[in-house]
């Protein structure tokens, strides 16, 4: 029991909580708003790295280090957000995807601060339970990553969501309803924004050393991948995405298919990413809604 | 002085294969009306045909050019026929065609993964002679690019605003129904017109090839500086790429000189982003 409560299961647990999470708060950002994020990495990434960096190379104590670095990347969000949130969606992708480049040439490159490529360690788990300390951990995501699921349900039913919708479906009609449409969206998006840094807060913590090729942008692409598979316009959609991309390769089929240990390392990734890419052409072709479809009017 | 002379020159030499993604991805961006991001594979594909003509095939560089060109624009051709035009014709919209492209970017760049390994390639390239411009080193093989950079721009330009493909190209991006009542075959137009973004793109790869190494991820990580520099020069505007993927050289050679490369890309991006704004707010 011991055993199963810790080591690589748990990891892969904990991973795919984290990613279920990211995919929600992107619904949040995409389904919901319309604003087109593909630099969820650098959110995350900047969570995780600030976190580090407190943590270690400055000894501030674990929680409010998270704090911080969450509260860091809501206010670069923010910042961010006002530049560029008032652009047409395309701008949007390519400066969001600009601002995670920029994040992941940073920590590549300020060793003075994040040990560039050799490794930002050890990141402990938030609580010291022995043997059980991973499994604390992991029931700590999985509480936060409900919260993020309820509040992604609540806020559909509410005026507020409903306001966000209008800004998805035609923001000068809601802005000449006397909606402040670009204030809402932009706060919308730094808290939402916020809220990834703060899983990748947690995620330095399943994974103990930071390196660069862990905020690459191939995270951003497992996420979009994820949600829209599972279906951008449903709160479970980001779920849904998430056990059947991440959830089947890197448990169902790394427990249960034997593949011998060369091809497991070698191949695997490389097929992995490849049905990705087929499976997001085909249903953005096919069934553009995802798996779980649209609401009926 | 001579820094400015060296990131002047520097720069523009960088820019060259730059400006040939920038031109041909505006193209596409142009006609279409999308990011397309899959154009990264099509840069890629362009260095890895060079390689099967050059260091497998053991063609000399310089003949193992056309065949590389031209190979990448039938598989820039055949991504149109087979992904956006049914795409498009189903009806999915401009955002979703970028997330689209970013499926069957991650299909080609796996696909060419599974075939070439990931091993790293290099060029097979009699040693380069160099010559010495204002106090600045280049080599043959960049005077080359530099050269074909120069002639493919201007007929490109020439092609746009002064032939009838050109013509009906601009027709059908300003208005697709009125340019098929005047008679102008769609199809036909496009097909053209993704293979000069094709051949142009697998240049831009292929000259890239000859300065780095190449792998799976040699169009992945210019294809962000491409979108960017298409963006900020003006969609449509061959000038405007043109123009912008210089500046991207010099202002990457300049910080490049001043300090460490990887803050290059940075500053690069963050102007950009504020260009962006800029643009926005002017208009």
């Amino acid at each position: 029991m011991v055993q199963f409560l810790s080591g690589y299961v748990m990891y892969t647990f904990s991973s795919i909580v984290v990613y279920i999470a990211l995919a929600t708060l992107l619904h949040l950002q995409f389904g919901v708003t319309g604003i087109v994020n593909f630099g969820v990495v650098g959110f995350f990434g900047l969570g995780m790295y600030a976190f580090g960096v407190f943590l270690i190379q400055y000894h501030i104590p674990y929680i409010i280090a998270m704090l911080l670095a969450t509260v860091l990347t809501g206010v670069v969000a923010l910042g961010l957000g006002r530049v560029i949130l008032q652009l047409d969606s395309q701008s949007i992708l390519v400066a969001t995807l600009a601002i995670a480049t920029v994040v992941e040439d940073l920590a590549t490159s300020e060793k003075w601060l994040t040990k560039g490529v050799i490794g930002l360690g050890t990141v402990p788990f938030p609580f010291d339970l022995g043997p059980y300390s991973q499994v604390a951990y992991f029931l700590l995501a999985l509480v936060l990553t409900i919260l993020i699921v309820i509040y992604a349900y609540r806020v559909e039913s509410s005026p507020y969501g409903r306001l966000l919708l209008s800004i998805r479906d035609n923001e000068p009609l809601a802005q000449s309803l006397g909606k402040s449409t670009s204030r809402q969206k932009l706060f919308f998006f730094a808290i939402t924004s916020a809220l990834m840094g703060l899983f990748g807060t947690l995620h330095a913590s399943n994974v103990h050393f930071l390196v660069p090729r862990m905020v690459s942008p191939g995270v951003t692409f497992t996420v979009w991948i994820a949600l829209i598979l599972g279906g951008r316009k449903k709160v479970l959609g980001g779920l849904i995405g998430t056990l059947a991309t991440i959830g089947l390769f890197d448990f169902v089929i790394e427990t249960f298919v034997p593949i011998p240990a060369s091809a497991q390392s070698q191949l695997m990734p490389v097929i992995k990413l490849w049905i990705y890419g087929l499976a997001l052409m085909l249903v953005l072709m096919y069934r553009p809604s995802g798996i779980l479809g649209e609401k009926k009017l | 002085m001579s820094f400015i002379t060296d990131a002047l020159i520097l720069g523009i030499i960088q820019a060259a294969p730059l400006v040939l993604a920038a031109v041909g991805f505006t193209l596409i961006f142009y006609l279409n009306g999308f990011i397309n991001v899959a154009y990264s594979e099509t840069i890629t594909v362009g260095a890895y045909f060079a390689i099967v003509f050059n260091s497998m095939l053991r063609l000399n560089f310089y003949l193992a050019i056309i065949p590389s060109a031209l190979l990448s624009g039938v598989i820039s051709v055949v991504t149109y026929l087979v992904v956006f035009r049914p795409a498009f014709r189903r009806g999915v919209e401009s955002t979703e065609m970028i997330i689209l492209s970013v499926g069957l970017s991650f299909f080609l760049r796996y696909s060419l993964r599974l075939i070439f390994g990931s091993d790293l390639y290099s060029l097979d390239i009699v040693s380069p002679t160099s010559v010495r411009i204002f106090g600045v080193g280049i080599t043959n093989i960049q005077l080359t690019a530099l050269v074909l950079v120069a002639v493919i721009s201007v007929a490109l330009y020439l092609f746009i605003y002064r032939t009838n493909y050109g013509e009906m190209m601009r027709g059908l991006a300003n208005n697709e129904v009125l340019a098929m009542v005047s008679g102008i075959n769609p199809v036909r137009v496009s097909v053209l017109i993704w293979f000069i973004a094709g051949v142009a793109g697998g240049l831009a790869g292929l000259f890239y090839g000859v300065f780095s190494f190449v792998s799976t991820l040699l169009g992945w990580k210019l294809i962000l500086i491409v979108i960017m520099v298409t963006i900020v020069g003006g969609i449509g505007q061959v000038r405007g790429a043109l123009i912008a993927s210089i500046g991207a050289g010099i202002i990457t050679a300049a910080v490049t000189l001043l300090t460490k490369p990887l803050y290059g890309e940075v500053i690069l991006l963050l102007t950009f982003i504020g260009v962006l704004r800029l643009k926005k707010s002017r208009r």
